[in-house]
């Protein structure tokens, strides 16, 4: 019997003006799954990532638990977003920045999945920290509210090996724990090997293939195969 | 899910552009400019008035009004400007952005935490120029300085509406920043300039004149903050002179006062509907 769809991405296309953003994407994800999101640069994994979570305008449609991601802001309480790179003001603090995002959110921001000295103190000036450490205080914003579907962009970019342990730690426990969905976009799939479900491998806009990493492990024997648009409940 | 007691996003979001305003450096400066330009121009306004062996604060207020048209324009354009396509090309748009909430409330936040920023700067500037001028003020001179207040405040206003606007609309930071600096230029110097060069050769009529104050807010704002000091002199020019003529004094006033409100809200109607069909 298939997993009901939590996420599912239908017809999804952007056309910029330069070509095709992406290209009749289609894609159903079961609750409770981390998918890697791989691709070449520029195949589209950003972008796909900022259609789900509406920051783009694009074709098609995007359901969460059966509901359609549109204007209302509503649904969008269910979804933590990290872009690949952010610059937050220098002269501001830690916890002003999550006080901020958890504001935004009505969340409480003591309430993180994240372990005790991930993010550093409180107090500290955004503009006193490393490239790694800001990373890890855009991470913690991803995570205010206990989204439940995480699309997280290239989210261990910046973080050391141990920033790194911490939290593919922390996204295994949100799945088994909490059923959290993530969707973790990497230019190099093969590190999310033993941490992701399934792999999305995107090309040119395209969705060239879905695997079920449960069977196989290797995330990087996936082969570009072109005009399909696979359904990940097929493969599962 | 929000809870019920949650402070609106708009609010959030103006607590957050006032705080990171004011701490900008380049803010601070112009704040520190702008409280010392007020203090030397009605001290040198003092000093006219003993030399005159006048009194009262009329000159000093008068010569207020074209610092406080001018750097506050200058200064919420910028701000304006920078605001949304700053916050964009950083990602904190997107990240904000993907929050709960309509992007029009980014837009009306932006715009609210930015102008609290600008009157707190400019605050500061009069309250230093107050201080002094508080020594010679006579009881018949506080609507000028009332006037003169509320006029500079609605111009700051209407610059950072008119900046959140273009932030929208525009490609990058530098775009934006660019175009204010253009329109600023345009609005307190290009008009009047480009009138003087033209007068000879064209004709205003009366629907000219007033069409050539009511699309600048600049010079509604001038008109506006001399009516307190100066109503009957000629330093409200020929384009206040025509306005004090046709609608009369509570009539410009309104006409004036309605011109900047528009100047205000057309441009943030204008950030609302631009911002929700930008991608981030």
């Amino acid at each position: 019997m298939p997993e009901a769809a939590f996420l599912e991405v239908i017809g999804l296309t952007k056309v910029y003006r330069g070509g095709w953003g992406l290209h009749d994407v289609n894609l159903t994800l079961p609750r409770g799954t981390i998918a890697a999101l791989g691709g070449p640069n520029g195949s589209g994994k950003s972008t796909f990532l900022r259609c789900v979570a509406g920051l783009a305008r694009s074709e098609g449609d995007v359901r969460l638990d059966g509901e359609l991601l549109g204007r209302t802001p509503g649904p969008r309480a269910a979804i933590g977003y990290l872009p690949q790179s952010v610059a937050m003001p220098e002269a501001s603090t830690i916890g002003e920045v999550l006080d901020f995002f958890a504001a935004l959110r009505g969340a409480d921001r003591r309430d993180l999945p994240l372990p005790d000295g991930f993010v550093r103190a409180d107090e500290d000036r955004i503009g006193e920290l490393s490239g790694g450490q800001r990373h890890r205080v855009a991470l913690a914003v991803a995570l205010l509210g206990h989204p439940k579907l995480l699309l997280l962009d290239e989210p261990v970019a910046n973080l050391d090996e141990e920033g790194r342990t911490a939290f593919w730690r922390m996204l295994r426990k949100l799945r088994d724990d909490e059923g959290v969905t993530s969707v973790v976009s990497s230019p190099s799939p093969s590190e999310l090997r033993g941490v992701a479900d399934r792999a999305i491998h995107l090309d040119d806009g395209r969705l060239h293939r879905v695997e079920d990493l449960t069977e196989s492990a290797d995330v990087t024997d996936i082969a570009p195969h072109p005009d399909t648009n696979a359904d990940l409940e097929a493969c599962s | 899910m929000r809870a019920a007691t949650a402070p609106s996003p708009t609010r959030v979001i103006a607590s957050w552009e006032y705080r990171n305003a004011v701490r900008a450096r380049w803010v601070l400066t112009m704040a520190a400019v702008f409280g010392l330009l007020c203090v030397a121009v009605t001290l040198l306004a003092f000093r006219t008035v003993r030399e005159l062996g006048l009194t009262g604060i009329g000159p000093a207020s008068a010569t207020l009004v074209n610092l406080g048209v001018l750097l506050p324009s200058l200064m919420g354009l910028l701000l304006g400007a920078g605001s949304l396509a700053g916050s964009r090309e950083q990602g904190m748009l997107a990240m904000i952005c993907a929050q709960p909430l309509r992007r029009s409330q980014v837009a009306t936040g932006a715009f609210l935490g930015l102008t609290g920023s600008l009157w707190t700067t400019l605050g500061i500037g009069f309250g230093c120029a107050m201080l002094i001028m508080a020594g010679v003020a006579r009881g018949s001179d506080v609507p000028a300085l009332v006037t003169l207040i509320g006029a500079t405040l609605g111009v700051a206003a209407t610059s950072v509406a008119v900046g959140v606007a273009i932030s929208a609309l525009v490609g990058s930071r530098v775009q934006a920043i660019s175009f204010a600096v253009g329109l600023w230029i345009v609005l307190s110097l290009g008009v009047d300039l480009a009138l003087a060069a033209l007068a000879p050769s064209i004709h205003l009529g009366p629907a000219g004149l007033l069409g050539a104050i009511l699309l600048n807010p600049l010079e509604a704002g001038r008109i506006l903050a001399l009516l307190g000091t100066n109503f009957q002199g000629t330093a409200l020019g020929p384009f206040g002179a025509y306005l004090i003529a046709t609608f009369g004094k509570v009539g410009t006033v309104a006409l004036l006062v309605g011109d900047l409100a528009a100047w205000t809200a057309a441009p943030l109607l204008v950030a609302r509907w631009a911002l929700p069909r930008r991608d981030l």
